[in-house]
């Protein structure tokens, strides 16, 4: 095949992909825009930006968003804190211990939704905390600590123990050697759990529909309810919104690592 | 500065047994001195495999290089006195405090690994000034002592360098220059001229005599090549059969190796198979090249079968006239030589008896005999040990 065919062909895969990645973005864009645009119309009747406003102004809806934000950053946070020790205790331990939490990891992060779902909500009515923030929080963090415990698991696998040997000889303390050696050089690793934890929150829906019990609303609950009735407009908007977060959230880990040597990941 | 162990027993990786019964040299000198009894009766019967009756001490300055061949548990060893391992039995005491119970960053001994490791995090001066940085110095203090460590190792024009822009050897002053600033008492090198090339080799080796005199602490340095302990160590252990086999100052090991593991750990003997037999002149060792009398041997045992080590500056080889009469000593057996191998300071040269048996010896490179001719040898010095 010659030189200049390969290119066109290489530039009509390279098309077709952005068009593949952009184009369910741009309808719903246009979605959110257009009022009363109803099949056949080739061009929506009416354009404004209500329902772009009413996510912020619709006390519901603002709320929805507060909800999703705060369990997002919880999760990120809590789940981070616990699995970076965890994927560490695990990469440093036996192979045995290694592969029992690799195993509840991945069990964790493989079950499907509604099935974690349902044990979830017994476990957490048992709690007494069913339909509860606290409730769906704790339901978010399970998924999430498994997906980072295998995030730290492959980091830890990878990690050079004799920094933390050099440091202690050096005179380091435990906690010296935590904030002066392994922190600063998890910084990159660090950054990509929380923006991973925020996203499996962020993009919760069978686990919050169940725990929460319909009294927790978030935005993806609440997106999914507007598409159901019939609110394509407001549907629309808020799923672009969905997009928004998670896309400034791994923009901020990138930006966050930059600067990170990267030795570990 | 001191360190002093005692008694110490380890396990590690590929563990082999210390040779119950087996006894340990220890060959004193003034800097270097068993500080007392052997200690095995310190580890429990059921104690770990690995090494053990470790007992040794290094005055400040002074600077320790311990030989074994790889999976002797060198390296464990050096681990076990920075606390980065578990002892199984022993004493560690540093400038005379017990430190064996205490966590590796209140030692006072800083560990160097074969591979420098470098934090990626930080500068060049950022990675020197850390020991002060942790003990709390103010930062400019911290950075002029480490500016001056690096000054020191000559790579002072490298303090505004991250770790991943420094060539191999850069890297290794670095973290000896990192190490000096800590100011520790001891010192635990783990190879640190292993994997370099000549040049580095040489580099990082002067960087390590100018460590040793400027700093002033004890240190302990373990390799598997003679020449690396030669160049810089001031005494030298062998380690084998999970035991200490031996402890003096290289050139009394040179000399007197104690025991027949100890010279073929050392390398540079080669060695001839034998007999001890009693003449009229005294104890003699007699191989297929001829005898040695007495007087050119130290021997360990009275008679039988024997083994002869001879470093290459006593081996002496004659060719034969052309007439076939041996010049030198018309009695002794003619051997031919099969082959040649030629180093830099030293040839290999393999024999063949009458009998048809190979026999190597080591000469210097200068020695004037080819493949094919008859030859007359002459051991002038010979240590004569117990065959396997």
């Amino acid at each position: 095949m010659s030189r200049g065919r390969t290119r066109v062909g290489r530039g009509i895969m390279l098309a077709a992909l952005i068009l593949f990645a952009t184009a369910p973005l741009l309808l719903l864009l246009v979605t959110s825009l257009a009022r009363g645009w109803f099949h056949p119309q080739v061009v929506p009747a009416a354009v404004d930006v209500r329902a772009w406003g009413e996510l912020f102004t619709d006390a519901a809806r603002r709320g929805a968003l507060v909800n999703s934000l705060v369990l997002g950053v919880a999760t990120a946070c809590i789940a981070t804190l616990l699995a970076l020790p965890l994927g560490r205790a695990a990469a440093l331990g036996t192979k045995g211990v290694r592969r029992i939490v690799a195993l509840l990891a991945f069990g964790a992060v493989a079950m499907p939704p509604v099935a974690l779902g349902i044990g979830l909500q017994l476990t957490v009515l048992t709690m007494g905390l069913g339909g509860s923030l606290r409730g769906v929080l704790f339901a978010h963090l399970v998924p999430a600590v498994g997906y980072l415990t295998l995030v730290f698991l492959g980091v830890f696998t990878q990690w050079d123990s004799h920094l933390e040997e050099a440091a202690a000889t050096l005179g380091a303390t435990g906690r010296e050697r935590w904030t002066l050696v392994l922190l600063p050089l998890l910084r990159r690793p660090i950054a990509d759990a929380l923006a991973l934890g925020f996203l499996v929150s962020w993009a919760q829906v069978a686990l919050t529909l169940l725990v929460g019990g319909g009294a927790v609303r978030t935005l993806p609950l609440d997106v999914l309810a507007m598409l159901q009735s019939g609110q394509d407009q407001r549907a629309a908007a808020g799923a672009l919104a969905l997009t928004i977060p998670a896309l400034v959230v791994l923009g901020a880990a990138r930006v966050a690592a930059r600067n990170t040597t990267a030795v570990v990941a | 500065m001191s360190l002093e162990v005692r008694g110490l027993a380890m396990q590690f990786g590929d563990a082999r047994v210390g040779a119950p019964g087996m006894p340990h040299t220890m060959a004193s000198t003034k800097a270097l001195r068993a500080p007392g009894a052997a200690t095995r009766a310190d580890v429990p019967a059921d104690a770990p495999s690995g090494l053990r009756d470790i007992t040794f001490s290094v005055n400040g300055a002074d600077c320790l290089a311990v030989l074994g061949v790889s999976g002797s548990g060198k390296s464990s060893l050096l681990r076990t006195m920075a606390g980065l391992q578990p002892r199984a039995a022993g004493l560690i005491r540093v400038c005379g405090r017990d430190v064996t119970a205490l966590p590796p960053e209140q030692r006072s001994v800083v560990y160097l690994h074969q591979e420098p490791v470098l934090f990626p995090h930080r500068s060049v001066i950022d990675n020197v000034a850390f020991p002060l940085q942790v003990r709390g110095i103010a930062p400019r203090e911290a950075g002029r002592r480490a500016t001056e460590w690096l000054a020191r190792l000559q790579v002072d024009e490298l303090a505004s360098r991250m770790p991943q822009q420094l060539s191999g050897g850069q890297r290794h002053r670095v973290a000896l220059a990192r190490a000096l600033c800590a100011e520790p008492a001891v010192l635990l090198l783990d190879e640190p001229l292993a994997s370099l090339d000549p040049a580095v080799r040489r580099d990082v080796g002067d960087a390590l005599q100018v460590a040793r005199r400027a700093s002033g602490a004890a240190m302990v340095l373990v390799t598997h090549d003679l020449d690396d302990a030669l160049a810089i160590a001031t005494h030298i252990m062998t380690l084998g059969h999970g035991l200490q086999t031996a402890l003096d100052t290289p050139d009394a090991l040179l000399a007197a190796p104690p025991s027949l593991s100890v010279a073929r750990l050392l390398g540079i003997y080669a060695e001839l198979a034998g007999e001890l037999i009693e003449t009229a002149a005294g104890t003699t060792f007699r191989w297929a090249g001829g005898t040695v009398p007495s007087a050119e041997t130290t021997a360990s045992r009275a008679r039988g079968a024997a083994v002869a080590c001879v470093r290459a500056h006593d081996v002496h080889l004659q060719r034969c006239d052309a007439s076939g009469i041996l010049i030198d000593d018309p009695r002794a057996p003619r051997l031919t030589v099969v082959g040649r191998r030629d180093g830099v300071s030293e040839a290999w040269i393999t024999l063949r008896d009458a009998a048809g048996a190979n026999i190597g010896v080591r000469t210097g490179s200068g020695t004037d005999v080819r493949i094919g001719d008859g030859v007359q040898v002459t051991l002038r010095h010979a240590r004569i040990f117990s065959p396997d």
